[in-house]
């Protein structure tokens, strides 16, 4: 027999691979691994899962969930789908829970400069810096909800002092102008699965706007839920987002002219007479058409930057195929004519006759029994309170998710060091937590009491009940419970001893009221009914309201922009992306590896700029570029995006943080440090998205870290390997 | 003799020999692990008690102080698996047994030091089914089997090795069919 070569080598190749593949019959060592635990309690079955419902606390829509625990761990979160709010779904970051539970940069113990304290020792110490400075106290908290919003406000009220709510993209303009044309201090709810057109301007409400997940599910309904009817979406934003991706027709309006864009179609509904008469008469003030001239498609069409038939054509859907609803937000409202904006857009609600309807607009009852809601307070209010700490008005300054350092890094950066004494409250350092004198571990969401009535809520009475699932997992207390506990070492006045007792409470408040979801023949088995579904609702109890129309102004009121045009050519439009949001999800890796959804950019910061104008400054993608405006600079990754209109840039908020732990920490630039402190003239909110910039060329290159094209979503290059964290 | 053939003879006879020290290596390194996969009665003949963190000795507390298996693995009854005892478990006699010889002492010792602080004890696994097999103790005891019928006589061992029963597929369905169990593939692979 002759052995050519070719056998040859397949003989050796046969039997390399049979050396390889038995050794691999080995078991691994790491598989053979059985622990004794510590202590486990006698009724836990090893292996078999248990679900506890609870609330996801990743953003403030406030969604239900259940989470899947085994062995006292917690492993996998899904939707509650019997929560109203969000009917058993999540979203990317509702996944992540699990991942901030288990973050290795968690803080251990409470730091008293520095020092590891034990938590009496803590407790002690912001209790008597309470007492010292009752009345100077300074309460800074991200927007509060349910039982751990009246806590505050109880203990706000006890110490003496002021509490505010901060979050750096605030609702403030679309609450003011709600409120305006409505009366009330409520976000509206939008019937989106039962609309048939749906015109939405500037919100990104398949993203990251409002209650996302709410308004995805009702998407798909729009969509491809309803047989023979398939719902019609208009869009108008400046930036191709993913929401202006999935639209119909999108209108990439000029930054600062969604306003002007809102009244061209209803001067368009009121010319076609698709208007509701007594909505025209008073936008028109009783005046006809003639009070909307200055609106007149092919009078506005330059400066909205959308051909007149365009318009027409929109309008002519919108008031054509109802019910019809139309929603602002996000950008569109982050103008110096932010109010105004707003309200025109609202007003087409009226104009349409939707309001209080199947697929229109719905009212929000207030939250169930009589709990407060505080929403973020304007930007103006806050430099207002920032220039009061930094004339050292301030005794106490506790911080609770209001990243004041990141969001207005200069101001805060001049006022914080003014406060003498700063607590900052939270489960990872973030960037207003460096410099502050006592930190206090808080615990996470999943091993915490609370309560929670959502905003925008489902348009009926809520109320969503948040339990622990797990045993804390680190020395973490709940904010609320922070506040009693201290609170009540201080000599304050405060309703309860703590959270638990708080919700229980709540339940039993609940109970006595003999109606909603869950019903029970005494108050322990109607608590844990509650608990079991995840909360409480009572779908006849509504929200009611009309939204009433003030008259156009004569001449539309121009936005104000910070920078000039000759030297600043390029609008600079801010966005929220999918995972890390305004920067609460950076420390969590999952969410900082969520591929964007229109450029799949991921871990950077990048800026999206038309290719058009990228050619003649010499700009390629992967380019390292500077950001300059008026206020100063950044650094982020060029991406060339053929959809985004010529003359604006789009950078991600979210990144570009100081602490944060070790995946957030200087990852990306920080965008609001180079925003302009333009207001909205009339509520006083941060016009975001009021600053112009030009792009400079650095001259360093990088290939974009991104899943479109022909790189294997495998593992990016540029992506670091996130190691598996083993306490010692 | 043209350049091209005496290329040809060089490659064949490196290729010959590489051949020959793979063939070796295969007879050496492959060929027993074969074979032990496949038949069990030489495979036990190697298999040794892994070493354990803690020496502990199922002779002393099952055999010599007769203890049921259940006592400490209390899931058997109820659960897929019969469980690792917790240490607060171990430590229901502890507190007060602490050994007569000074190994035992020592071993005890090193129960209470894990326990005092908080952290688990990582012992080998003795005894694991193939990838992809499911096994639940709950339905075989409550069909009326005894731990030993596939753990063998625990009670004698210091060390527990598994010496009794292949656990392979072939010893599963055979005693399946033995004992008129279900054989589907889905009985055990779920």
């Amino acid at each position: 027999m002759e052995i050519t070569r070719r056998d040859l080598l397949k003989l050796a190749g046969v039997g390399l691979l049979g050396a390889i593949a038995f050794q691999g019959c080995r078991i691994p060592e790491r598989e053979l691994r059985v622990e004794s635990p510590v202590a486990l309690p006698e009724d836990l079955v090893t292996g078999r899962d248990n679900w506890y419902a609870t609330l996801c606390q990743q953003c403030g829509a406030g969604c239900g969930i259940l989470v899947r625990v085994m062995e006292g761990r917690a492993k996998k979160v899904e939707g509650n789908p019997d929560h109203p709010l969000n009917r058993g779904k999540t979203c990317a970051r509702g996944q992540a829970a699990v991942q901030a539970l288990y973050h290795p940069d968690r803080l251990a113990t409470p730091l008293l400069r520095g020092q590891p304290v034990d938590w009496e020792a803590a407790v002690a110490e912001l209790a008597s810096q309470i007492r010292q400075n009752r009345g100077r106290v300074f309460l800074a908290t991200n927007p509060l909800r349910g039982h751990v919003a009246a806590v505050a406000q109880a203990f706000v009220q006890s110490a003496g002092g002021t509490l505010m709510a901060y979050e750096p993209l605030e609702d403030t303009v679309l609450r003011a102008a709600v409120k305006r044309l409505s009366g009330q201090d409520v976000l509206p709810d939008y019937d989106i699965a039962n609309a048939r057109t749906v015109f939405s301007f500037g919100a990104g409400w398949l993203e990251t706007w409002g209650s996302p997940v709410r308004w995805s599910w009702a998407y798909g309904v729009f969509r491809q839920g309803r047989p023979g009817e398939r719902g019609m979406f208009i869009h108008a934003d400046p930036r191709f987002s993913l929401t202006a991706a999935n639209a119909d027709l999108w209108l990439p309006v000029r930054p600062g002219a969604e306003g002007v864009l809102a009244l061209a179609v209803a001067y368009v509904l009121i010319e076609q007479g698709m208007a509701s008469r007594d909505a025209a008469d008073r936008l028109t003030a009783g005046r006809g058409l003639a009070a909307l001239a200055a609106y007149q498609p092919e009078v506005v069409a330059a400066r909205v930057g959308v051909p007149p038939q365009r318009i027409r054509e929109a309008a002519t859907l919108f008031g054509a195929r109802r019910p019809s609803v139309a929603m602002v937000g996000g950008s569109a409202l982050a103008h110096t004519n932010g109010l105004f904006t707003a309200m025109a857009v609202l007003s087409l609600n009226a104009l349409v006759d939707s309001v209080g309807r199947d697929g229109g607009v719905r009212f929000n009852p207030p939250p169930p029994l009589g709990l407060p809601s505080i929403p973020a307070a304007p930007f103006a209010r806050w430099r207002q309170a920032l220039e009061e700490m930094r004339a050292g008005r301030v005794g106490l300054l506790i911080v609770r998710g209001a990243n004041l350092s990141y969001g207005l890094p200069a101001e805060a950066a001049e006022a914080l060091p003014g406060v003498p004494f700063r607590v900052f409250i939270g489960p990872i350092a973030d960037d207003t937590a460096q410099g502050c004198d006592l930190l206090l571990p808080e615990a996470d969401p999943l091993e915490a009491w609370g309560t929670d009535a959502p905003e925008p809520g489902p348009g009926f009475a809520t109320l969503t009940f948040q339990q622990p699932v797990v045993r804390p997992f680190r020395q973490g207390m709940s904010f609320g419970d922070v506040l009693l506990e201290a609170g009540r070492a201080a000599g304050l006045t405060l309703p309860w001893a703590n959270m638990q007792e708080a919700v229980r409470d709540g339940a039993r408040r609940l109970f006595a009221l003999g109606r909603g979801s869950v019903r029970a023949g005494d108050e322990a088995a109607f608590f844990t009914g509650v608990l079991q579904r995840g909360g409480w609702w009572d779908t006849q109890e509504r929200g009611q309201g009309t939204l009433r129309p003030e008259p156009a102004p004569a001449t539309p009121p121009a936005p104000r922009f910070a920078g000039e045009e000759g030297e600043f050519p390029f609008h600079l439009i801010p966005f929220t992306p999918l995972g890390i949001y305004d920067g609460r999800g950076a420390p969590l890796p999952w969410l900082q590896g969520l591929p964007d959804g229109t450029t799949t950019v991921a871990w950077q910061t990048w800026v999206e700029i038309h290719p058009a104008q990228a050619e003649p400054l010499g700009i390629r993608e992967g380019d390292w570029v500077e950001v300059i405006s008026p206020r100063g600079s950044i650094r982020a990754l060029a991406y060339l995006h053929p959809a985004i209109p010529q003359g604006v840039v789009a950078v991600p908020v979210g990144f570009g943080h100081v602490g944060m732990g070790r995946w957030a920490h200087r990852r990306g630039s920080n965008v609001f440090s180079i925003l302009a402190p333009l207001t909205d003239t009339e509520t006083g909110a941060l016009a975001w998205a009021a600053t112009r910039v030009r792009l400079r060329r650095l001259g360093q290159r990088q290939r974009v870290p991104k899943f479109e094209g022909v790189v294997l979503p495998l593992q990016l290059e540029e992506r670091p390997i996130i190691p598996v964290v083993k306490e010692a | 003799m043209g350049l091209g053939k005496r290329i040809r003879i060089v490659f064949l006879l490196g290729g010959g020999m590489g051949a020959s020290l793979l063939g070796l290596a295969f007879l050496v390194l492959v060929a027993p692990r074969v074979v032990a996969h496949y038949s069990w009665s030489v495979e036990r003949l190697f298999r040794q008690a892994p070493a354990q963190p803690i020496a502990f000795s199922h002779k002393t507390h099952a055999g010599d102080a007769q203890i049921p298996c259940l006592f400490c693995h209390r899931g058997a009854a109820v659960e897929e698996a019969a469980g690792i005892p917790s240490l607060q478990e171990c430590m229901f006699c502890h507190r007060l047994i602490v050994g007569t010889t000074e190994a035992q002492q020592a071993e005890i010792r090193k129960v209470i030091e894990a326990f005092g602080k908080e952290r688990p004890v990582q012992w080998v696994r003795v005894f694991r089914l193939p990838d992809h097999a499911r096994f639940v103790h709950e339905a075989h005891i409550r069909a009326g089997f005894t731990c030993a019928d596939c753990h063998g006589a625990v009670e004698t061992m210091r060390e527990v090795r598994q010496v009794h029963r292949s656990l392979k597929m072939g010893d599963c369905v055979g005693c399946h069919r033995q004992h008129g169990a279900p054989t589907d593939c889905a009985t055990c692979h779920y």
